[in-house]
């Protein structure tokens, strides 16, 4: 039984461990770290939003809160997270079906790119708006 | 192949891996266009980054919006559940297992999106200050 849960943690490790890896994998780990993380953001956000039920408020308080430096320093990692899961489950929904697979590696990398650009120009907006 | 990425698009063919892989494309493709709306709307058409209660009741009361809204909930629960699910499956459990993690899962589905009916009926129908 230990040896079954020592293969089973094994691989979850093989997958997350991204050293001197190919590129293959980092794309693999990226999109399922950043799926996990808005998993965990999902759940979160379904939390907050039951202020919204006790009144205007208890919200009104927490929009408060939701706009201090911090606060927002999250929602910039929330925006890249979004676009690097995005932008790379759509090229791997892309592939799946046979569509540009043979462009997959500059695909991904012009993804990335894309998802960064955006990062910064959306992060600029959710600091200075 | 050198370079090759295959490791992150292979498509199960058979199955429950193949039916899980599908909804997942449907539903990520789907949140491409709920989620940009979804967060457009709530962080970037508005003064200041986030609607006040107001804002957020007379958004939720439109009727293009409301639907959307229902649907993005659905999609995006079901999207990320069924990723937590192909990750759980990638341990190489047994079939006994991958069915009660599958079951788990839609209960823990089913009470998301009613939670968030709850939620959304909760905001539309709550008395204007008087």
């Amino acid at each position: 039984m230990a040896v079954l849960r020592d293969s089973k943690l094994k691989r979850v490790l093989q997958w997350g461990d991204v050293r001197r890896r190919k590129l293959g994998t980092w794309a693999y780990a990226l999109n399922r770290v950043t799926g996990l993380g808005l998993v965990v953001y999902l759940y979160l956000h379904l939390v907050v939003l039951s202020r919204l039920a006790q009144g205007p408020e208890a919200w009104e308080a927490f929009v408060a809160l939701a706009k201090t430096p911090p606060f927002l320093a999250l929602d910039v990692v929330l925006l890249a997270g979004l676009l690097i899961h995005g932008l790379n489950g759509l090229r791997v929904t892309l592939n799946g079906f046979g569509i540009g697979v043979r462009a997959q590696k500059p695909l991904f990398i012009a993804l990335m790119v894309i998802a960064a650009v955006a990062s910064i120009v959306g992060g600029a907006a959710i600091f200075f708006q | 192949m050198e370079n090759t990425l295959s490791n992150t698009t292979a498509r199960p063919q058979t199955g429950a891996g193949s039916f899980g892989w599908l909804w997942q494309a449907i539903t990520g493709v789907g949140l491409v266009i709920l989620a940009g709306l979804h967060v457009t709307a709530h962080h970037y058409v508005v003064e200041g980054g986030l609607r006040d209660f107001q804002q957020v009741q007379a958004y939720l009361r439109h009727p293009v919006i409301l639907p959307l809204e229902v649907l993005f909930l659905i999609t995006v629960t079901a999207h990320a559940l069924l990723g937590v699910r192909a990750i759980l499956f990638d341990l190489g459990l047994s079939d006994n297992a991958e069915k009660r993690i599958t079951q788990a899962l839609t209960v823990i589905g089913a009470l998301t999106v009613g939670y968030g009916l709850w939620l959304t009926w909760t905001i539309v129908t709550y008395p204007a200050a008087p």
